[in-house]
């Protein structure tokens, strides 16, 4: 795992050490030490928006909640008096559980309505905070609490404004470590798939509404954490340090830094709490002006402001050049390095002109690995499709072709746990998959493309690939945070299989495509990489929704050829749905035909090529 | 025990006169969410300049709190000219703040709805101040009718006239959506965008126009409670807003006369909760019953369950 950024480590350890001893006065002192308290807190909430794209607008809620857990703990007001490093974690877990069972509740909304869901819970936090000071006297109501006990850490008094910000600063260091080691780890990998696209993310065998919860709670855990050193630090707690206004003003930092992107948010954070105090005459627009930046940067510049700056973004090498500035076309570059390098897989191009090709080491068995017994499923009136009988056996090759709405993408979407049939099973293996969610259909073992391409379009050719290995690596936060041995061998395998999965490819996705974003790619290479997002699973089923869609005759050649070598040399078994018919005379052992949700045919291709049945699905009946 | 029945119709007529508030504003955050399936967080907002309207023409046409023409006609002007305000705030926010964004991840544009909300609030503290603008209408209503009793209810002239105009323009808008050629175009684009577009529609124009609707009305919705309340301050729209939506969502969000019942009973529901709890919990109520809808029946209590297209 690479390390962070050298420039953004020495900025923490002059900030922990050096800036603190010579700021000029106590007022800077302590917008300094503000300036961490938002760096922790911007660092936070870009893992909930930033990382996993959930609009969490209860984010502010947290921050009160490890705020005021610690005025509880540490204080007359109760007469409760802990020493700060056990109410620290105490705090921060507090957060993290109300994050955890707000998530709970909240989690399975889309988009906005969580937006609302959390906007809804934050409101009725600051009302409780506001008027829980009777019958008993909780909260403190507007006033809030104050009066801390002095913190000390072992033997070591924290006093001076100083030692503040040296702690404040060393807790951001942390945070940021965390944040940092998150990011580039399988769990950040599997928080980014869902912010790209959630359906995909669960079909390539991520579970994402346990994911998501975790990223709300590391959210909350951040916030409850700076919450209590917020409160140590300001020496009292009130409503109006957790309002609507001090969300708007993290939101504003993460966006300008670009969600997602650790260096950008820092940067932001920084930013957004000197700039204002540079500015104090014009205090009064400040709220006015953090309205603006929100409105234009999401116009002009939703990736934020620092991502065009060296070093706070990976950079991208201009993929239609080479190296010595020549511009070059990719198709040219393909067959060029074709003919240098040996062929990494038999289905290349220079196989035309070898005699003898290799021989397949898989054929089709007898044995079915999975049967659909009676399925039926409608949509309201419609019945899309109707009590189908499917047997698929060991290193078959299956396709099934029919007219457009006869219910073949459909069959893939109850197959792989999406929609769920009214009546009917699904058995994989001796064992009835129909209730499976999308992401325990994968983990059992069948993996699927869609026909429309769900990649999750702004990440690289290989963080799309290291994604599906979520579901067969098992890092979880410990691991990955203290980045123990037993997750950099995980990572080294994970690079390992990506490389092997994508050599597969020839050199269509390797070479400078491998960090090129997906979004850049030509159609015909994201259907690729769909195909290897799926191998990527360690799938034994592959399902194949329109594997050629797109690709011009050339290219539909070579993925028949590839589709053959799936199975012949690596032994998938494959239920393709395709409309090329060339394609499926190549590659299938049988051919189903369906019709209005039925299967109205099935056996060779060259049976079916004669029915009766199929020429009038497809051609309608014949004049009499 | 008739006290009980008499503070419960009181309750009743006060749960109307807010829920068909909170239906105005929930047609506004229903009709954009129709046709471009997105939160527009700025709507709260346009009821407080609705309402900030009011009183800049109340105070240009009185003098010592003395209105210098009829009654009726200030009244009328108010309303006139808060939706007319809102309104053209409306388009202009639409034409800044959305369009550019129309292709854009629904993250990006409901955080720039939330920057224009925040815009707009602090435009108006700034130059308007944090203080609670009043509105002086005793003398707009003569002694003998302002408020009625009905057995042991009373009710102010005021409410009447709220309850009234939100029905009118309720009713104004039903007849626009149903029979003119407009709402069919409104009701087409609601239903499928690009096949409204092919179908010769032009749906840039229909954006506008549900932006225009659904900000007068906000901008109504904001003067009228103005007017009952005799207040307003900066700071108002964040919370209708926030209750507009619950309404919009309580109904089904994207359905009209859902946002309708869901004002009407949202406005109850907090208006009994009034009566068994302080009524500083009056807010905790509504924003519970809107977890608990998004939570349980997120497609609203008049609203279809759609699945989600793969």
């Amino acid at each position: 795992m690479k390390g962070p950024n050298a420039v953004t480590l020495v900025f923490f350890l002059i900030a922990v050490s050096v800036i603190p001893l010579i700021l000029p006065n106590n007022y800077w002192q302590s917008i300094f030490s503000i300036t961490g308290i938002y760096v922790m807190l911007a660092l936070g909430l870009n893992i909930v928006a930033g990382f996993t794209g959930l609009l969490d607008l209860s984010y502010i809620a947290f921050f009160g909640i490890g705020g005021y857990t610690f005025a509880f703990l540490c204080s007359d007001h109760f007469g409760i008096h802990l020493p700060f490093l056990m109410a620290l974690p105490i705090c921060a877990v507090t957060a993290m559980i109300s994050g955890f069972l707000l998530g709970l509740t909240s989690i399975r909304l889309k988009g906005d309505y969580l937006a609302i869901v959390t906007l809804a819970f934050a409101q009725i936090f600051q009302l409780l905070l506001l008027n829980l000071d009777a019958p008993i006297n909780l909260t403190g109501g507007v006033n809030g609490i104050y009066a801390f006990d002095m913190i000390s850490l072992f033997s070591l008094k924290i006093i001076t404004p100083e030692n503040y910000s040296m702690l404040i600063w060393s807790c951001a260091l942390v945070v940021f470590m965390i944040s940092f080691r998150l990011k580039s780890s399988r769990i950040g990998r599997g928080w980014n798939a869902i912010r790209e696209d959630e359906l995909a993310a669960n079909t390539i065998g991520i579970n994402t509404t346990r994911m998501k919860l975790y990223s709300f709670a590391t959210g909350a855990l951040i916030a409850g954490f700076s919450g209590a050193v917020f409160a140590s630090f300001q020496d009292s707690v009130f409503p109006n340090s957790f309002g609507f206004q001090q969300l708007v003003i993290v939101y504003c930092m993460v966006i300008i830094g670009g969600l997602g992107n650790i260096y950008g948010v820092i940067a932001g954070a920084v930013v957004l709490t000197i700039l204002p105090e540079v500015l104090r005459e014009y205090g009064g627009l400040r709220m006015m002006i953090y309205g603006v930046v929100l409105v234009a940067i999401m116009a002009i510049r939703p990736q934020g402001l620092f991502s065009a700056i060296p070093g706070f973004s990976r950079q991208q090498r201009r993929p239609d050049k080479d190296e010595t500035g020549a511009l070059r076309a990719s198709t040219d570059l393909y067959y060029a390095s074709d003919h240098q390098d040996k062929p990494h897989t038999p289905h290349d191009p220079d196989q035309e002109t070898n005699p003898t090709p290799p021989r397949a080491k898989f054929v089709k068995q007898t044995t079915p690995v999975l049967t659909i017994e009676n399925l039926t499923l409608c949509f309201g009136g419609l019945t899309a499709i109707d009590s189908l009988d499917l047997k698929l056996h060991k290193n078959e090759i299956l396709s099934i072709i029919g007219p457009n709405g006869a219910g073949k993408s459909t069959l893939f979407n109850v197959i792989s746990g999406i929609y769920k049939g009214d009546q009917g099973r699904v058995i994989y293996k001796n064992q009835d998959i129909s209730g499976y969610k999308p992401h325990k259909v994968t983990t059992s073992g069948i993996a699927r493309t869609f026909q429309n391409l769900r990649l999750f379009n702004d990440l690289s050719v290989v963080e799309n690939i290291k994604a599906s290995r979520f579901c067969r690596t098992t890092s979880f936060f410990f691991s990955v945070i203290f980045n123990l041995k037993s997750n950099q061998r995980e990572e080294k395998e994970t690079d390992e299989k990506v490389r092997n999965i994508l050599n597969m490819f020839g050199k269509r996705l390797t070479g400078y495509r491998l960090n090129q974003k997906v979004s850049q790619l030509s159609y015909a290479n994201r259907r690729r990489v769909e195909i290897a997002r799926a191998m990527a699973t360690d799938p034994e089923i592959l399902l194949l929704d329109e594997p050629s869609a797109g690709m011009n005759p050339q290219e539909t050649e070579e993925i028949t050829q590839f589709i053959k070598t799936l199975r012949d040399t690596f032994g998938y078994t494959i239920l393709v749905i395709e409309h090329k018919l060339n394609l499926v005379k190549a590659v299938s052992d049988r051919v189903i035909v369906m019709d209005y949700g039925k299967k109205i045919c099935e056996g060779a291709y060259d049976d079916i090529a004669e029915n009766p049945l199929v020429i009038e699905a497809y051609l309608g009946k014949k004049g009499k | 025990m008739e006290d009980i029945f008499a503070q419960l119709s009181q309750q009743a007529i006060n749960g109307i006169t807010i829920g068909g508030v909170y239906a105005l504003i929930a047609i506004g955050y229903t009709m954009v969410y129709g046709v471009l399936s997105m939160l527009n967080f700025a709507h709260g907002e346009l009821y407080m300049i609705g309402g900030f309207t009011g009183w800049w023409v109340l105070q240009l046409f009185s003098i010592n709190h003395v209105p210098v023409m009829n009654a009726a006609l200030l009244i009328s002007l108010m309303i006139l000219l808060s939706m007319a305000v809102s309104a053209l705030l409306g388009l202009v926010i639409e034409r800044i703040a959305y369009r550019p964004l129309r292709k854009a991840p629904r993250m990006n544009l409901l955080l720039s709805s939330l920057g224009v909300s925040i815009f707009i609030q602090n435009f108006i503290l700034y130059f308007q101040g944090a203080k609670v603008k009043v509105f002086h209408v005793s003398q707009l209503i003569p002694q003998g009718i302002r408020v009625f009793h009905v057995g042991g209810v009373s009710i102010s002239f005021m409410r009447i006239f709220v309850i009234v105009t939100c029905f009118l323009l309720m009713v104004c808008l039903t007849l626009i959506i149903k029979k003119t050629n407009i709402g069919k175009a409104i009701r087409a684009t609601a239903q499928d965008i690009e096949a409204a577009a092919f179908m010769g529609i032009d749906t840039d124009k229909v954006i506008v126009t549900v932006f225009l609707i659904g900000s007068a009305l906000g901008g109504a919705a904001g003067v009228l409670v103005s007017l009952l309340f005799t207040q307003v301050d900066y700071y108002v729209g964040f919370q209708a807003g926030l209750k507009g939506f619950t309404a919009a969502v309580l109904g089904g969000i994207g359905s009209i006369p859902g946002a309708m019942a869901g004002g009407l009973m949202l406005g109850l529901c907090e208006a009994m909760a009034v009566t068994f709890f302080p009524s500083a919990y009056k807010d905790v109520v509504a924003f519970l019953i809107l977890i608990a809808v998004l939570i349980f029946r997120p497609q609203g209590l008049l609203g279809e369950k759609l699945r989600e297209k793969v």
